[in-house]
């Protein structure tokens, strides 16, 4: 139960020894590209020479295959298919069914569609398979971003798995005691407030004790902290930022040239 | 200025955006859990704007996108400015007097949803080409088939789904303000934006649950009508 909620896989590769800092540049880069590029199969090509190479060589390719096959993909075949058959776009018609009327354009325009947004999606997944959470806010506090963002995002992230656990407790406590959840419109929509309340205001609670707890321990402190773990950061990590700072910027290039 | 937005994240504050993320995210899934057709996945955010201040709601609501995105569904990530709109839009109303009593909170309720509306429009078109992965894209697909312009038609739909989905959040965000004790809203930075216009009393916590109980409803109601026909 006090597990944290987080993809992360423990493996010793190179992408897990690269600095957290790095990794994100090159998701981000990797998502820039495939929204800003001017040709049509830069996504596809990041994803079969990026992207999946990557998963090897980070040794996570089987939790990053399965995450693409039961999460990623379902939805971009979603977008593929409602774009596929809604985008008014192109006059030629493959076929007609009812009032769908899917065109040339408009598949590719899915296609392409759906390939952005996996790409996008699964270059987070393999930051978040590769990197620790803590690991990521330590390595970005140290870079200057306040220590109460750190907070908020690690507390989260153990706050979570727990909150889920006591709403289900409270779900099967309510059910016990005889609450519909099931049946008509208007008994669901009352069994909202049985379910929330106690969930909510049981979790406020614990609010101001931690509170007093973190200020004791110098929590509003404004001299700089220094932390037991170092995260290395070294010039291998430096080259591949600027590298994809460089790819991203002639993205941008090539797209406001070539349009 | 920006002591002014300081003085809004003191320590309960900071601790108070943890669990308020964890409400948003654990509500949304008994949401889906019990088949409703709203989200309710920005109470906590809401929450936070009215007693904590604007810029403290605008956090909550960018961390819990982010978080979201990061733990659960990376599809969450793209929409964080909504759900920072979502939360600084509530503190506004809230400073401005407008969580102080049912109908004010529907009021509320209502300009936090065009503001959703409006921020959520240019991501959807840019995004996703204006047909998103949620559910409610059924609509947009529906006017676009109708000769309707992308951005027409995105915003339409927010148009029609947000409001309800909206006031209804702010209106549990009430109820729930309301069931707290004065002593504890009173360590937070904003008491006074919840002071009750009257004094507390028991038929403005059951006015709310009623909206809320009618607009889930009318939300059944009317996806039943736009599907159906």
């Amino acid at each position: 139960m006090h597990e944290r909620l987080s993809f992360y896989v423990k493996r010793d590769s190179l992408i897990h020894c690269l600095n957290p800092l790095t990794k994100l540049t090159l998701v981000l880069a990797f998502v820039w590209v495939a929204f800003l590029t001017p040709y049509y199969w830069t996504p596809h090509l990041e994803i079969l020479f990026g992207i999946i190479p990557l998963s090897f060589v980070g040794k996570v390719a089987r939790s990053y295959l399965n995450a693409a096959v039961r999460i990623i993909l379902p939805a971009a075949s979603f977008l593929f298919i409602m774009q596929g058959l809604f985008q008014p776009i192109g006059s030629e018609a493959f076929f007609l069914f009812w009032f769908l009327h899917p065109t040339r354009e408009s598949v590719m325009f899915a296609f392409a569609n759906a390939t952005r947004i996996f790409v996008m999606v699964s270059s987070f997944t393999l930051f978040l398979l590769t990197t620790h959470p803590s690991e990521l806010m330590s390595d970005l506090t140290r870079r200057g971003i306040p220590g109460q963002f750190a907070y908020v995002i690690i507390s989260t992230l153990q706050i979570l798995p727990q909150m889920q656990a006591k709403a289900q407790t409270i779900i099967s406590a309510q059910r016990s005691r005889g609450l519909d959840t099931e049946s008509s419109y208007l008994k669901r929509a009352s069994a909202l407030f049985p379910l929330v309340g106690p969930l909510v205001f049981g979790s406020l609670v614990e609010v101001e004790e931690r509170a007093i707890a973190i200020e004791a321990r110098g929590f509003t402190s404004t001299h700089v902290k220094t932390s037991l773990h170092d995260v290395p950061d070294t010039s291998l990590d430096k080259a591949v930022r600027w590298f994809f700072i460089a790819l991203a910027l002639i993205a941008l290039a090539l797209r406001i040239w070539l349009s | 200025m920006l002591n002014h937005i300081k003085k809004d994240f003191n320590t309960m504050t900071w601790v108070l955006i943890p669990v308020a993320i964890a409400i948003n995210i654990a509500i949304g899934e008994i949401v889906v859990l019990l088949k409703l057709p709203v989200y309710l996945d920005s109470i906590g955010t809401v929450l936070v704007g009215v007693i904590c201040g604007p810029w403290a709601g605008a956090v909550t609501g960018a961390l819990s996108n982010t978080i979201w995105g990061f733990a659960i569904d990376p599809n969450a990530l793209p929409w964080w400015p909504v759900a920072f709109f979502i939360g600084y839009m509530a503190g506004r109303m809230a400073i401005w007097g407008f969580f102080k009593s049912w109908w004010k909170v529907i009021v509320t309720g209502f300009v936090v949803a065009i503001t959703a509306a409006i921020i959520s429009t240019p991501i959807a078109v840019y995004l996703y080409g204006g047909i998103t992965a949620s559910g409610s894209s059924f609509i947009t697909a529906y006017l676009l088939q109708t000769g309707q312009g992308v951005f027409q038609a995105v915003f339409s739909t927010s148009f029609l789904v947000e409001p309800v989905d909206k006031i209804t959040t702010s209106m549990l965000a009430f109820a729930i303000v309301q069931g707290l004790s004065k002593r504890f809203i009173a360590r937070f930075p904003r008491p006074e934006n919840v002071e009750m216009e009257g004094g507390a009393n028991q038929t403005q916590l059951y006015i709310a649950v009623g909206v809320v109980v009618v607009l889930v409803l009318f939300a059944a109601f009317m996806l039943r009508n736009i599907l159906g026909g």
